[in-house]
């Protein structure tokens, strides 16, 4: 009975854990609506460009802020993770019928929904500033769970890997400006023919980041890529088949 | 319980209360064993080639206090780690309730209680809060929990601060909190690891009678590892002192203390088994 209930009672946990954290809330919701609405001021005029695929930037830069949402503040679930290293309450769990899989399924799953939550919030602010969503509210859906799930294959792997060998909350927040290196170098705010550099274009091609915002942006800007949602989907997967095994046994080392 | 207690005149009537759940408790008991704890040749090195515990082996009875004493470094810590199945063992075995710590550690702790040396708490939670998942984590319903954290908090003398931020708690408060989640499940065996470390004498004196009261009336089995010679000898029935790794002395500890002869105390057995003093371990800690 327990080991169904248990990841669901620490999900349930993590959640209590965001709202009363007056800085967390702070610095994992508000950079990112900042940063879309200066962003989006400052390079209104880019959607002037001809070619440019709207005529309303903001529309264009949803799908960035969603990214700039999940993300980077993935982050947030491996710093919770060093603090409970660092305060013992990570043994202390180890000590119930719990095991290392449920603390970890917990805290995933407490996660998804706090940075899907995040992710809303910002397309509710686009939508404020006139953007359209083309697909509707199915297509938002869509685009909220690429965004969260690419959020922890990467950086919530990179951060809960290194909470787990370092015990060390401020190294995990040390490392989180590296996040926004992985949405940088997309067609985060300029679609990619528009860039002169061969290097970039090609370092942007390279990026799964990219192959998960594209389709994104077509949900966004004009309907149902299939194939780019394959596409991206699979990159998603490809990045978790390594990512999640790995901090899978790190987890278990835990474990001495 | 003493009158000088903290707990006196507050307990009574929830300690009672929660010895009448303890009989008709839905959590699992241990198998009906003669060793509530058998370590045998148990060894630990850890990965950086550091040998923490050299092949120890010793039993604790169903019901009995068992104290672990010896220096910083003794290698105290990783024993009862190992026990409760936080360290994994690289020799020997040992079971726990009749269940072996690396085979069956899920049964293991679904037995045990744990409170550690560095309090372990989640400072975004309440201790009501704290309690009530630990309790549902040892598979409590939701009214349970409550109701037994609620008896918890009121022994521990911890009613008042039931619904304030562990964080801004006392580092004493926390550790009494950790113990009152310790005993959420009724365990039939409870680990402490410094149990009363960083309580003031008071505290120490109350959290003393709460565990031998729990102790005689639930037929709990108590392992503590311990610095202070007043808590070994009045909370352990045996003890075992180890140094190096080893066990270097094992008894109870009026034997022990006859064994010097004279008017020896437990302190001129810590000091005649390992060449320290009680009080030059301490202040390695």
């Amino acid at each position: 009975m327990t080991s169904k209930v248990q990841p669901l009672l620490l999900a349930q946990r993590a959640l209590m854990q965001f709202p009363r954290n007056p800085l967390l809330v702070g610095f994992s919701v508000m950079p990112v609506l900042m940063m879309y609405l200066v962003f989006g001021g400052l390079f209104e005029g880019v959607a002037r460009l001809p070619g440019f695929p709207t005529d309303n930037y903001f529309e264009y830069l949803a799908p960035t802020a969603i990214l700039l949402a999940t993300v980077p503040g993935i982050g947030n679930a491996g710093v919770a993770l060093a603090s409970d290293f660092q305060s013992g309450y990570f043994h202390k769990l180890l000590t119930t019928p719990t095991s290392v899989g449920d603390v970890m399924l917990g805290r995933l799953l407490g996660d998804c929904l706090r940075l899907a939550v995040q992710a809303a919030l910002v397309l509710l602010l686009a939508i404020a500033l006139g953007a359209e969503i083309a697909t509707g509210v199915p297509g938002a859906l869509l685009m909220i769970v690429m965004g969260t799930l690419l959020g922890i294959v990467t950086f919530g792997a990179v951060s809960a890997n290194l909470a787990i060998r370092t015990r060390d909350a401020a190294a995990v927040q040390a490392i989180q400006p590296m996040a926004f290196l992985l949405i940088f170098l997309t067609s985060a705010y300029q679609s990619s023919d528009q860039i002169d550099s061969r290097v970039l274009r090609t370092v942007i091609e390279l990026n799964p980041a990219e192959h998960v915002l594209r389709p994104m942006r077509e949900l966004m800007l004009s309907g149902y890529d299939w194939a780019g949602i394959g596409t991206g989907f699979l990159v998603i997967a490809g990045l978790g088949a390594v990512a999640l095994p790995l901090t899978a046994r790190n987890y278990r080392s835990a474990y001495s | 319980m003493t009158s000088s207690s903290p707990f006196a005149g507050t307990d009574r009537s929830p300690l009672d209360d929660l010895i009448g759940q303890a009989r008709t408790r839905r959590v699992p008991s241990a198998r009906p064993i003669g060793d509530a704890i058998v370590v045998e040749n148990l060894a630990k090195t850890y990965p950086g080639g550091t040998e923490a515990v050299r092949g120890i082996s010793f039993r604790v009875a169903a019901g009995e206090s068992f104290g672990i004493l010896g220096p910083n470094g003794a290698g105290k810590s990783t024993t009862i780690g190992m026990l409760g199945t936080l360290v994994r063992p690289t020799g020997g075995r040992a079971s726990v309730a009749g269940f072996d710590v690396v085979a069956q550690p899920t049964e293991v702790r679904r037995r045990i209680g744990f409170a550690m040396q560095q309090a372990g708490v989640d400072d975004f939670a309440t201790p009501k809060e704290l309690m009530v998942l630990h309790g549902r984590l040892h598979g409590l319903r939701k009214h349970e929990a409550a109701a037994r954290a609620g008896l918890l908090l009121g022994i521990m003398q911890l009613a008042d601060e039931a619904d304030r931020r562990l964080a801004a708690l006392s580092g004493g408060t926390r550790r009494r909190v950790d113990l009152a989640a310790s005993l959420m499940q009724l365990p039939p065996v409870l680990f402490l690891d410094e149990p009363t470390e960083g309580l003031d004498p008071r505290s120490r004196s109350g959290v003393w009678d709460t565990l031998e009261r729990l102790r005689s009336r639930l037929g709990l089995t108590l392992v503590l590892t311990t610095h202070f010679m007043d808590e070994g000898d009045r909370l352990c029935e045996r003890i075992a002192i180890i140094d190096g790794g080893t066990v270097v002395a094992e008894g109870a500890p009026a034997t022990l203390k006859a064994n010097l002869g004279g008017n020896a105390t437990l302190e001129d057995v810590y000091l005649h088994y390992t060449g320290r003093t009680f009080e030059d371990t301490r202040r390695a800690a």
